[in-house]
């Protein structure tokens, strides 16, 4: 993809987590970008550095203890990390907006959920109060709520509701990309689908580009056109859904998949991963998944795999020494497919 | 796409939700009903009493009588009205209670919403002088900002202030540190708000509650304080009936006009009482675990 349609560019970031008794190593060297209208899924376990990653964007980890040691944002070709803090205010929910996890505490309870909204247009757009409300009206209705209930405050709306309120607030001064991160883990799965759909809706509609955080597949599946899968503060896997989903190449892109129940065949028992995410403030030397991994060999755990190209492929990309050796497939692809 | 939800469901402010409340607290309601009439009283007198003839204007032939048709609380030494002199009294209790109140809110808040949000050395500096005067006791502090800036009226204010400062500060810095880490603040930020009005808008009123129900008690405890001080001689100059002032002029005829003590005293209690009161039924009002 040519460099000027690239929406975010993030370029070997490294974050750390300083504090007296560790040093936490949450993020080490991730490179990421979005197109214009494109969706990127960032896949991983909790703990795996995604929402680090995502504050990292807009340039908020909180100081301290976060600390970005190295790398390069940029968006739309301007770099965050280098912004001064009046720049940073104009690009924050103006060229990037972000959705947080739980609908329950984004919302300021004291508050109406009109206020909220005309809140980010007139600070953003510099018009005046009685218009930004108006405006704020127009949204509710976008995302499915009457324009009566702008008057109303959070804890007058349910979960699924108080979402829509937050896409709301994100999306008024239709930003370039959107950071949703987890959007949909605090609902119930009907209210999650819904939700999903009035997102994608509403992307394709603004022509935006999102990162969505998430460790579900499903949602991933649902949204997202390119995928890339996190484990440790590292990018295993990356490549369009196509690539991850049906031509997956990581062990630890397996492993996911293996714990998801399987609908076709319900006798099936899962296979979980085994033991858990190391500690990051104390990282093994080489493939943070290698103690995990059941294809790992000695060579794994010597030396940190870089991100390589899947047989010449553009867009897929794959961290595993294991395919130094050109027979290796994952036992995934081996049977079935 | 359809609508989630056309029907308009009654909304209530937090407001309103309080007042339903509060209502029902009938403790609550004698102490602000008769708040309500303290302060008409205070509002009124001028227009009642004159102040020059009936409110220190000496008039000896009446000196000493006790509570009777024409003075229903008696008169004093000099023969002044003490009915006159004890409603134009409230004009000052209140006047200091609230003015001292207000002065302390807004350093408190600010001191406090500083150091709660900011945290490390700056909390550390401005709380551990906030520390320095509450280890005083407020009486002594403010025993020597008024022999500092001399007695008057608003010195008195000046001088209790400094004690409502600090007790707001903590209370501020508390909620404060509470509210800073929850979500809404962050996505403010995420949002491009600048941190100030982070703070005003979107931190400060979630502290609201504690806050208001702490002004009541703290004006209560001020006016105690300010009539401490004028029982000394060093609050309101004479001759302005203040209740303290008036207490401690009764003080020589205990024996033989006691009335001139206790109806001041009373006007204190009272006035403090009711407060309270109101202070104790804001705070169950407000708390969001009564809710029924």
């Amino acid at each position: 993809m040519a460099e000027q349609e690239l929406v975010l560019k993030i370029k070997d970031l490294v974050v750390h987590y300083e504090t007296d008794d560790a040093d936490v190593h949450a993020v080490n060297g991730i490179d990421i970008s979005i197109g214009k209208k494109r969706t990127l899924g960032l896949v991983g376990e909790t703990g795996a550095g995604k929402t680090t990653t995502a504050l990292s964007i807009l340039n908020l980890v909180p100081n301290p203890p976060g600390v970005i040691k190295q790398g390069e944002i940029y968006l739309d070709g301007m770099n965050v990390l280098e912004m001064s803090s009046e720049e940073l205010q104009k690009m924050r929910g103006n060229e990037v907006a972000m959705i947080f996890q739980d609908p329950m505490t984004a919302l300021n309870p004291v508050m109406t959920v009109g206020d909220q909204i005309a809140e980010s247009i007139e600070l953003h757009q510099h018009i005046s109060k009685k218009d930004a409300f108006e405006k704020a009206k127009e949204m509710l209705k976008m995302v499915g709520i009457a324009e009566t209930r702008a008057t109303d405050y959070p804890h007058q709306f349910s979960g699924g509701m108080k979402q829509r309120v937050v896409i709301a607030i994100a999306l008024t001064c239709n930003p370039k990309l959107l950071i949703a991160d987890e959007p949909t883990t605090a609902l119930d799965v009907t209210i999650q689908a819904q939700v999903l759909e009035l997102m994608k809706e509403l992307i394709s509609q603004k022509e935006m580009s999102m990162l969505l955080i998430t460790h579900d597949l499903g949602v991933v599946a649902e949204v997202c056109e390119d995928v890339a899968v996190m484990y440790a503060g590292r990018i295993v896997e990356k490549g369009t859904a196509d690539d991850v989903f049906n031509h997956m190449r990581h062990p630890y892109t397996e492993g996911l998949f293996e714990s998801l129940p399987n609908l076709k065949e319900r006798g099936e028992m899962l296979v979980p991963i085994q033991g858990l995410m190391p500690d990051p403030s104390e990282l093994p030397p080489g493939c943070a998944f290698s103690p995990r991994c059941p294809y790992a060999t000695e060579a794994c755990s010597q030396q940190i795999p870089k991100l390589e190209s899947v047989e010449g492929s553009e867009t897929h990309f794959v961290a595993c020494r294991a395919y130094e050796d050109p027979k290796f497939t994952l036992g995934r692809n081996r049977n079935g497919q | 796409m359809d609508s989630y939800s056309t029907k308009h469901v009654k909304s209530r402010t937090l407001f309103q939700e309080t007042w339903r409340r509060l209502v029902k607290n009938k403790g609550a309601m004698i102490g602000m009903g008769f708040l309500i009439f303290l302060i008409l009283a205070a509002l009124l007198s001028p227009f009642i009493f004159n102040y020059e003839t009936d409110v220190i204007g000496q008039n000896m032939s009446d000196r000493l009588m006790g509570p009777c048709a024409t003075h229903w609380f008696g008169t004093d030494e000099y023969g002044r009205d003490l009915f006159a002199r004890v409603i134009y009294g409230a004009r000052y209790s209140l006047a200091i209670g609230v003015g001292s109140v207000t002065i302390g809110l807004v350093v408190g808040t600010v001191l406090g919403s500083l150091a709660g949000f900011y945290g490390g050395p700056v909390d550390s500096l401005i709380m551990r002088a906030i520390d320095i005067f509450y280890s005083i006791p407020n009486i002594l502090t403010a025993v020597v900002i008024v022999s500092l800036l001399g007695t008057s009226t608003v010195n008195l204010m000046i001088a209790l202030a400094f004690s409502c400062a600090s007790s707001f500060s903590r209370i501020v810095r508390a909620s404060v540190m509470t509210i800073r880490d929850q979500e809404y603040v962050e996505s403010s930020y995420a949002m491009g708000l600048p941190t100030w009005k982070i703070i005003a808008k979107h931190i400060l009123p979630n502290c609201l509650s504690p806050i208001i129900v702490q002004i009541t008690l703290l004006i209560g405890s001020t006016i105690i304080s300010a009539s401490s001080l004028s029982f000394l001689g060093i609050g309101v100059p004479a001759p302005a009936p203040e209740w303290g002032a008036l207490l401690s002029a009764g003080r020589g005829h205990i024996r033989d006009a006691s009335y001139m003590c206790v109806i001041p005293g009373l006007a204190i209690m009272f006035t403090v009482l009711a407060l309270n009161l109101l202070g104790d039924g804001l705070r169950d009002a407000l708390d969001p675990k009564m809710k029924k």
